[in-house]
């Protein structure tokens, strides 16, 4: 029984025009994730890899189908869900006037815990950062304090929003080895990216999507194998890239 | 009850922090208050009066005398053309020239008497003490007894001039302010930095977000409010005229009913700019029309009876029948009825129409 479980998920919202049609941010879209895997979610801007995460967190509505983690209904069920899950979002600001440390445990007090905020925030090496307000962190510290912060009630689940983007490649190395740890020691993750160098370093599977769809869903190197099985130049095979791009056009989106 | 615990000592700590916003609730209301109670000091000071004594003669002296005796006035002697630079320049609010005929010689002698008419409200209340010492002067001289005179006794019971009358007002203002900033600016600002997705997907309810923030508020509110009133009464020398406690029930009151507003705006507005621009639309009109700087009575007719329902009137309205005029729970009763009123209104709009989750993109 995978911990995380979608079936034909659906977000619609109102086209602006008025003319009373819908544009589909996700639709029907299916998911299964296993227990202790590293799950990515990949796809151009606009895909609906964020709203997918957030009907699956409860922040969205979801419109149609359903979801479960750990056997609770999302929809019926929002509470016991998110005592289960932890959460980085794509936004990562925090209240102002108010340091780390006071974050982390007002954080940890609204799930009615008690934790030493202390060592979670030694946990992604911000300990010297501890009466430090948010806003003076940088890009990478900035994410890895949102990891502790959804470390907090030790999730089931951590759904991480695009955790590196914009990040140099130290602190994405730095944050890579953050989500391998955390897995090593039995979390499962859920995770979006469009760094295909990302989903082929962490993920032990992935779903492409694209339009609000999932078009193709598998092992990082047995999608290449399907979709990129030449090496380009002097390689065996292509990359994830290839996968990519051939799945989901050259096209620039917004 | 712990979680919404938790957010108030959460926002109390953000309250206290922001020096800036503490800073601003206070000087405003504080600003105005010293504004007033300056310009009303100065109305008490005496009148300066030029005196130009042209005749020179005991009935002249006489008169300077009386003039002096009057604790209205105070008196400079001197020549016509300083004097009369003093007039212009307004060190001296008339110029009275003696001619040199001035005396007691059965037809009656003329004064010249030199002002800026400009000075008109003032000048309507030299002149009648002016006419009065002539008078005086004149029965003296003749030796004539008065036919009347008049024992003022001041019975003290209320300050009535302008910053008492003021006073109040700001408060109320100050309350408005204070509550409306505190819930509905940061509502948007909180959901469009995400900190309000980030908090709901935790186990966090609504009903713990809004009753934390509420207290937290609330509490700060009646610190500020207390400061303020504490520089009024021995600051300003205000009389609290009425029992403290009915005070703080308006004011608690006052708190609840725009946070609650404040709320439904939060929940409303989509951007920062929106929320200025709701703020000023529901704050602008009650700031002129509540009766803070001037009563209800003196606008248009047919704007009174919108005027006096503003929930704003009835916070003022009561702060002044408390503070001027030491009005009891049973006068209160109506001001209390409209508040909780709109108590009801903006708790239903702000539970209704509050939402943390992503409408549309």
């Amino acid at each position: 029984m995978p911990i995380l479980q979608a079936k034909n998920l659906v977000k619609r919202y109102p086209l602006p025009d008025l003319s009373g049609k819908h544009f589909f941010a996700v639709n029907k879209v299916s998911l299964a994730i296993s227990a202790g895997e590293i799950f990515g979610l990949l796809g151009p801007n606009g895909a609906g890899k964020t709203t997918t995460l957030e009907m699956l967190e409860g922040l969205t509505d979801i419109d149609e189908g359903e979801a479960n983690i750990c056997g609770f209904d999302v929809t019926k069920d929002p509470h016991k869900v998110k005592e289960l899950i932890g959460v980085q979002l794509q936004a990562n600001e925090y209240f102002d006037h108010v340091n780390l440390l006071e974050l982390l445990s007002l954080f940890t007090q609204l799930y009615g815990r008690s934790h030493d905020a202390m060592s979670l925030l030694a946990k992604v090496n911000l300990e010297e950062k501890a009466k430090a307000k948010p806003a003076r962190l940088s890009g990478g510290q900035k994410q890895r304090f949102s990891i502790a912060c959804a470390l907090v009630n030790e999730p089931k689940i951590l759904f991480l929003d695009e955790p590196t983007t914009g990040l140099d490649p130290q602190a994405k190395h730095k944050l890579w080895q953050l989500v391998r740890e955390l897995n090593a020691a039995g979390m499962t993750i859920v995770l979006t990216t469009h760094n295909m160098e990302e989903a082929e370093a962490l993920c032990h599977r992935i779903a492409i999507m694209d339009h609000g769809h999932i078009i193709a869903e598998g092992e990082p190197l047995e999608l290449i194998m399907r979709h990129a099985p030449e090496p380009p130049q002097a390689r065996s095979h292509g990359t994830l890239e290839d996968v990519f791009l051939h799945l989901t056009g050259t096209a620039l989106r917004e | 009850m712990s979680v919404t615990f938790t957010m108030m000592k959460t926002f109390l700590r953000i309250l206290s922090r922001d020096r800036q916003a503490l800073f601003f609730s206070l000087f405003f209301p504080l600003l105005f208050m010293f504004a007033f109670s300056f310009g009303s000091r100065a109305n008490e000071e005496s009148f300066t009066l030029g005196f130009t004594d042209l005749a020179g003669n005991e009935l002249s002296d006489a008169f300077i005398k009386a003039l002096k005796e009057v604790p209205e006035f105070s008196v400079e002697t001197g020549n016509e053309s300083d004097l009369r630079e003093k007039v212009v320049d307004g060190e001296v609010k008339l110029l009275l020239i003696l001619p040199p005929g001035f005396q007691d010689a059965g037809s009656p002698a003329e004064l010249k008497v030199v002002v800026d008419k400009a000075q008109v409200r003032e000048l309507g209340l030299i002149m009648p003490m002016l006419e009065q010492v002539l008078v005086q002067v004149e029965r003296q001289l003749r030796g004539e007894k008065p036919l009347f005179s008049i024992a003022v006794e001041d019975v003290k019971a209320r300050a009535q001039n302008y910053l008492s009358f003021l006073v109040p007002g700001l408060l109320a203002f100050t309350v408005m302010q204070i509550a409306i900033a505190g819930s509905g600016y940061n509502i948007v600002e909180y959901r469009r930095k995400g900190i309000l997705k980030r908090l709901f997907v935790t186990p966090l309810r609504p009903s713990q977000f809004i009753g934390g923030l509420v207290l937290a508020r609330g509490g700060f509110c009646l610190v500020q409010l207390s400061v303020l009133l504490l520089i009024a009464v021995f600051g300003l020398e205000i009389t609290l005229a009425g029992p403290l406690l009915l005070i703080y029930v308006l004011i608690i009151l006052g708190t609840a009913v725009f946070l609650g507003i404040g709320f439904a705006m939060g929940s409303l507005a989509k951007t920062q700019q929106s929320i200025m621009a709701l703020g000023n639309l529901v704050t602008f009109p009650q700031m002129f029309l509540s009766g803070i700087f001037y009563p209800i009575d003196v606008l248009p007719e047919l704007v009174q009876p919108i005027a006096n329902a503003l929930p704003l009137s009835f916070v003022a309205r009561g702060l002044r029948e408390v503070i001027v005029n030491g009005a009891g729970l049973v006068e209160l009763v109506p001001q209390l009825l409209g508040l909780l009123v709109w108590l009801m209104v903006s708790l239903l709009f702000a539970v209704r129409l509050f939402k943390w989750k992503v409408v549309a993109a």
